[in-house]
């Protein structure tokens, strides 16, 4: 049982997500324009790029969701069942902390009591311990966002897409649910994850590979997998990928 | 302060009212039959008081199990038209044209249909009361954050488990709205029933009084509906605040500095 943390990801087999030719058109914008995507099971895919560039409308697309108003083109195959965490935290305002972190659960129709004992087990975790009974008007950003995060890793589905799910965190916050997210993977669960991030040391610190896409109109304009050893040259390039997009003109 | 003033500037309005009211009328030397004082209205309210117990607990009943069965009727309803399109499209504007028919010629009919007795008032309360919780409750349906729908959906959520997780709680807070304004017509509606055809309840006590013209007792009988009808509605909004403890702190914070 020590096979799965040598492994590189299994992109030849059957992939846990796959796009192609994804284009997708608001009203007079083009967010993607001709993605192409594979994220075989088990592998960690972070998806960096500038603001506006359609980083969540792919994440929507690969949860099945259409955006309200767009044009979808190319094929797009997510066969195992997904779990999203929007940008946004959506949580329900009517509903107490856990109630809410227990949305998930219900919907993968997991037993009640067996997933509330292990949503009480991470409100420790995530430092929410405390705050199970408090409305979610009466939760600062950061804990909102780490409540999205407990409500979508809670069923447990094999396939994780989460929209910055740390952008409201502080430096320190940060670092341990990115260690949290690191060990969830470890663990042996062989989730695939897609991650949305405006943190390249966060991407280069949990991803197997690191995509970059370009500004409005999105396209993937590097795919780089990361070195388990030594990641400083994947960050360069990263940067480098990043800046050339930033760079005032 | 701003507490103080909303109790106070209205009761204050109140009472600059009555007072010309009472000199008005003794100026003028209306007889009392046609309108009088405020003075006499209230000897006659402490007159009569004793003896209108049970025409006040007939009309309570009346009114509260009207809304009771309004808001049940109204909220299930809202439920069909809001999961099934062609209850939506078949129902609703059968549902609105009911509203048009006037109180007073709705009455002796359910009266014809159900008797003298409690039934026909109350049915005619919850006819006047379901509908504001009804459009109430179906606009705060529709209106459903495309987020938090999204968010179900995005977890596998079917439409069941957005009926339930998503839908029907964001309803609850505009079904009260309109429960709230129900409340205030429920008193009226079944006085406006006990008027045409009963045989006991206020609307039955102002039948009485304008036959004697008793002017004064018809006065008292408008201000013990308006009495109730503002006791109800506190009653129905602390259920509702009760209800929805969530949206307790309603008030927006004010824009402008701390004061120092
Ligand atoms: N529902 C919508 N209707 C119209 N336009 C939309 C909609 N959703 C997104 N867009 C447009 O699509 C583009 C991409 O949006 P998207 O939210 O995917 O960007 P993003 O990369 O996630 O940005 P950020 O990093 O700021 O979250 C934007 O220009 C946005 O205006
Ligand atoms: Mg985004």
């Amino acid at each position: 049982m020590t096979t799965s943390l040598s492994t590189e990801a299994p992109t030849t087999a059957v992939p846990a997500l796959e796009v192609a030719g994804l284009t997708v058109t608001f009203p007079g914008v083009v967010a993607l324009h001709d993605v192409d995507l594979q994220v075989g099971v088990g592998e960690f895919v972070a998806v960096v790029g500038p603001s506006g560039c359609g980083k969540s409308t792919l994440l929507r697309i690969l949860a099945g969701l259409t955006p309200s108003g767009a044009t979808v083109t190319g094929a797009t195959a997510c066969p195992s069942a997904a779990a999203w965490m929007p940008q946004r935290d959506g949580l329900l305002p009517w509903r107490r902390a856990l109630p809410n972190a227990l949305v998930g659960a219900r919907i993968a129709g997991q037993d009640r009591t067996v997933a509330e004992a292990r949503a009480r087990e991470l409100f420790d975790e995530f430092g929410l311990a405390g705050f199970e009974r408090a409305w979610p008007h009466e939760l600062s950003g950061g804990m909102r966002q780490r409540l999205a995060l407990l409500r979508t890793c809670l069923p447990g589905r094999p396939v994780l897409l989460l929209d910055e799910p740390f952008g409201a965190l502080d430096a320190i916050t940060r670092r341990r649910m990115n260690a949290w997210l690191a060990g969830l993977d470890l663990a042996g669960h062989g989730r695939t994850v897609v991650l949305v991030t405006h943190d390249v040391d966060e991407a280069l610190l949990l991803a197997d590979r690191v995509l970059v896409l370009s500004e409005r109109p999105g396209r993937v304009v590097l795919d780089l997998p990361v070195p388990r050893d030594g990641t400083d040259g994947a960050r360069r390039s990263l940067l480098d990928a990043l800046e050339v997009m930033t760079r005032p003109r | 302060m701003r507490r103080w003033r909303r109790l106070v500037a209205p009761s204050l309005a109140g009472l600059v009212l009555l007072v010309g009211w009472e000199v008005g009328v003794r100026l003028s030397d209306l007889p009392a039959f046609v309108l009088p004082p405020p003075s006499q209205v209230a000897r006659t309210a402490v007159e009569v008081a004793p003896l209108l117990g049970d025409d006040v607990a007939t009309t309570l009943t009346e009114a509260g199990l009207g809304l009771l069965l309004g808001a049940v009727v109204g909220l299930l309803l809202a439920v069909l038209i809001a999961a099934f399109p062609l209850v939506s499209d078949t129902v609703y504007p059968l549902v609105t044209l009911t509203q048009t028919v006037p109180t007073v010629v709705l009455a002796p009919l359910l009266i014809l249909w159900a008797g003298f007795g409690l039934l026909p008032k109350v049915l005619l309360v919850a006819l006047t009361a379901f509908f504001p919780v009804l459009v109430a409750a179906v606009t705060a349906m529709a209106a459903v954050d495309a987020e938090h729908a999204e968010m179900v959906a995005g977890l596998g959520g079917t439409r069941r488990h957005q009926f339930w997780l998503v839908q029907l709680p964001a309803s609850v807070p505009g079904a009260l709205g309109g429960l709230r304004v129900a409340a205030t017509y429920a008193i009226g509606a079944a006085v406006v029933a006990e008027y045409l055809a009963g045989q006991s309840g206020l609307g039955v006590f102002v039948q009485r009084s304008r036959k004697g013209y008793e002017v004064d007792q018809i006065l008292v009988a408008v201000a013990l509906v308006a009495v109730l009808t503002g006791l109800l509605f506190l009653l129905v909004d602390g259920l509702a605040r009760l209800a929805t403890p969530w949206q307790r702190p309603s008030l927006p914070s004010r824009p402008g500095r701390t004061p120092a």
